[in-house]
């Protein structure tokens, strides 16, 4: 159980930082570690509806999707290394090393402490609590499935009976996802799923919340605490209707729709934050900004097939506001290459 | 349609009033935030994106494509948790100390009001263990797994959303479908207070059930043995009769 937890630690924490470096300067400002973190896990959750999709329509194996994918991951971290290894060489020739402004957290330690106070509360219910969740009976019993049988949506998920390959689902495969790091932890898929997710997501979903609120209050500690407080008590307190997203990151945590709504979208909408706040400075927005909008729309495909249509709309509209705003035509070109994708997934849900 | 489209944004805001707070949110930041940035992410696009969610022309379309249950995930396009922390801390900004703090303590407690706590849901339970499935169901599932093969088992309704999270290794003939108003007879036997062994054991041959797990206070009419029925064992107040007519070795 030790050895499971340090290999999902690795999986779902160092790996996405490493990964994630590639890109950390798209936003100079905000905090280098959750930028790296969730742009990194975007970047490998692409990744893996990259090897995964073909691999379901071709009726392949989990171990030959979980080789392939270790195989890219092995590929986009040693792009990694090698980035730090170039950019450490010209920073000491260069001899300019810029200090980066961190948030100080000194004058605002009571509103950081209630924020923690609060977000432990969520990862200890998220432990502690089961929720009688029907999807689960679909999602998780794909996971467990597909980890011990090592077929590709071959298995009927609520009774076990063999099926032909159910691909609509498997356009989507988060589930697989799941089971990949079931079977490297050795923890059963329900664990992985109903535990370790679970505390794993909502941490990442208020790391994205963190992103966006540096965004808005230009690194102002305070104005970010209270931010994320009451972020916080916006989701503790959205059990008001079972089909807001806030619903969704408490109690569904580790389905892939939670996962779209909840990371994949505010992920895009900062994201997007970026990309107009260098249009309102007249200036053009990174090649590494439009790869990892292109990634995370790719992650919600990976999250879910209507991923494709939420992130395209979201990608699309913006694109076009700022566009209209800033009379910055040239930028619907970028925005709609990042559609592409997604609209490719749409196309061949629709297809199958 | 068009009323579809508005039950389900009723559905989706609930109570209602934090939809009513957000749309103030939103007035609030049109009429004071002067960075362009924000007004396009924080104030136009979430307008932009009702209107796309009240176009009938789309809604025809998403519902037509993708389902008309699924239509509230057009919702999540809206950044509505972002829109009004934000604008709290702006408001927040025109008062000082003792006042900033009282404004914030009302502005939770409006939120606190407005929403409904997400544990207070009844489906909520402590979790017995760490699959967060009932004990029952991983006793069972042990008991009954038979090394080197499935089993095919038929479980009560209580069971149905847990065992193929638990176990791959037992199969059932029928599964969540019968909670959404699927039929199965043998499901609708199992649910009944009285059960017939003679009708058990033939719902059983016919469907391939090695075994048939219900609660142990179910009344049993007939005797197991005489239809090939064994039980096998008495788990956590459920019992567990073997189909001795399907053998478990090949």
């Amino acid at each position: 159980m030790v050895a499971g937890i340090l290999i999902l630690g690795l999986i779902l924490l160092v790996m996405p930082v490493i990964a994630g470096s590639l890109f950390c300067h798209v936003d100079q400002d905000a905090p280098r570690l959750l930028l790296a973190w969730v742009g990194g896990q975007m970047l490998l959750w692409a990744g893996f509806l990259a090897v995964c999709v073909p691999m379901v329509l071709r009726k392949g194996r989990l171990s030959e999707v979980i080789g392939l994918y270790l195989a890219l991951c092995g590929l986009l971290l040693a792009a990694a290394a090698g980035k730090y290894v170039v950019q450490r060489r010209r920073k000491t020739s260069e001899n300019a090393r810029v200090q980066r402004k961190g948030l100080s957290y000194k004058q605002s330690a009571p509103v950081w402490c209630l924020f923690a106070v609060l977000l432990l509360i969520q990862l200890a219910a998220a432990g502690m609590l089961a929720y009688e969740e029907g999807d689960d009976a679909f999602y998780v019993a794909v996971a467990t499935g597909t980890e011990s049988s090592d077929t590709l949506y071959d298995i009927l998920p609520y009774t076990g009976a063999t099926t032909g390959t159910d691909a609509r689902h498997g356009l989507a495969p988060f589930p697989v996802w799941t089971a990949f790091l079931a079977r490297l932890s050795g923890i059963h898929p329900a664990t992985v799923n109903q535990i370790v997710l679970p505390v794993v997501l909502i941490a990442m979903a208020y790391a994205i919340l963190g992103l966006l609120g540096c965004r808005l209050f230009e690194k102002d500690p305070k104005k970010t605490g209270l931010f994320l407080v009451i972020a916080e008590v916006l989701i503790l307190f959205g059990g008001q209707s079972l089909y807001t997203a806030e619903n969704f990151l408490l109690v569904r945590t580790a389905q892939g729709k939670a996962v779209l709504a909840n990371m994949v979208l505010p992920f895009l909408l900062y994201l997007c934050f970026v990309m107009t706040d260098a249009c309102r400075r007249g200036e053009r927005p990174s090649v590494s900004l439009w790869l990892l909008m292109a990634s995370a729309a790719a992650a919600g495909c990976l999250c879910s097939t209507q991923g494709a249509l939420l992130t395209s709309i979201m990608i699309g509209g913006i694109g076009l506001l700022t566009a209209a705003s800033f009379r910055r035509l040239r930028i619907l070109l970028p925005t709609g290459i990042c559609c592409l994708l997604p609209m490719g997934m749409a196309v061949l849900y629709l297809l199958l | 349609m068009w009323t579809e489209v508005f039950t389900v944004f009723q559905k989706y805001m609930g109570t209602g009033l934090i939809m009513i707070w957000f749309a103030a949110a939103l007035v609030f930041l049109f009429l004071t935030e002067k960075n362009r940035t924000r007004r396009i992410l924080l104030v136009y696009y979430p307008v932009v994106m009702l209107l796309l969610y009240f176009n009938p022309l789309f809604a025809d379309a998403f519902c037509r494509l993708v389902g008309s249950e699924i239509y509230f995930r057009v919702c999540w396009l809206l950044p509505v948790s972002v829109v009004l922390a934000y604008s709290t801390v702006l408001l927040a900004e025109h008062f000082k100390g003792k006042m900033k703090g009282l404004f914030l303590a009302a502005v939770l407690t409006v939120i606190i009001l407005s929403g409904r706590p997400v544990y207070s849901n009844p489906l909520y339970s402590v979790a017995q263990n760490e699959y967060h499935v009932p004990d029952s169901v991983v006793h069972i599932c042990d008991a009954i797994r038979y090394e080197g093969r499935e089993v095919k088992a038929a479980f009560p309704y209580e069971m149905l959303l847990y065992v193929r999270q638990y176990s791959p290794f037992v199969c059932m003939p029928y599964g969540r479908d019968m909670m959404l108003g699927d039929f199965n007879d043998l499901f609708s036997l199992i649910q009944r207070d009285r059960i017939d062994v003679k009708e058990l054991a033939e719902l059983m041959n016919q469907q391939g059930c090695h075994y048939a797990v219900f609660a142990e206070k179910k009344e049993i009419l007939g005797e197991p043995q005489d239809f090939d029925l064994k039980l096998f064992d008495t788990i956590d107040g459920y019992v567990i009769y073997q189909n001795l007519n399907l053998p478990l070795e090949y």
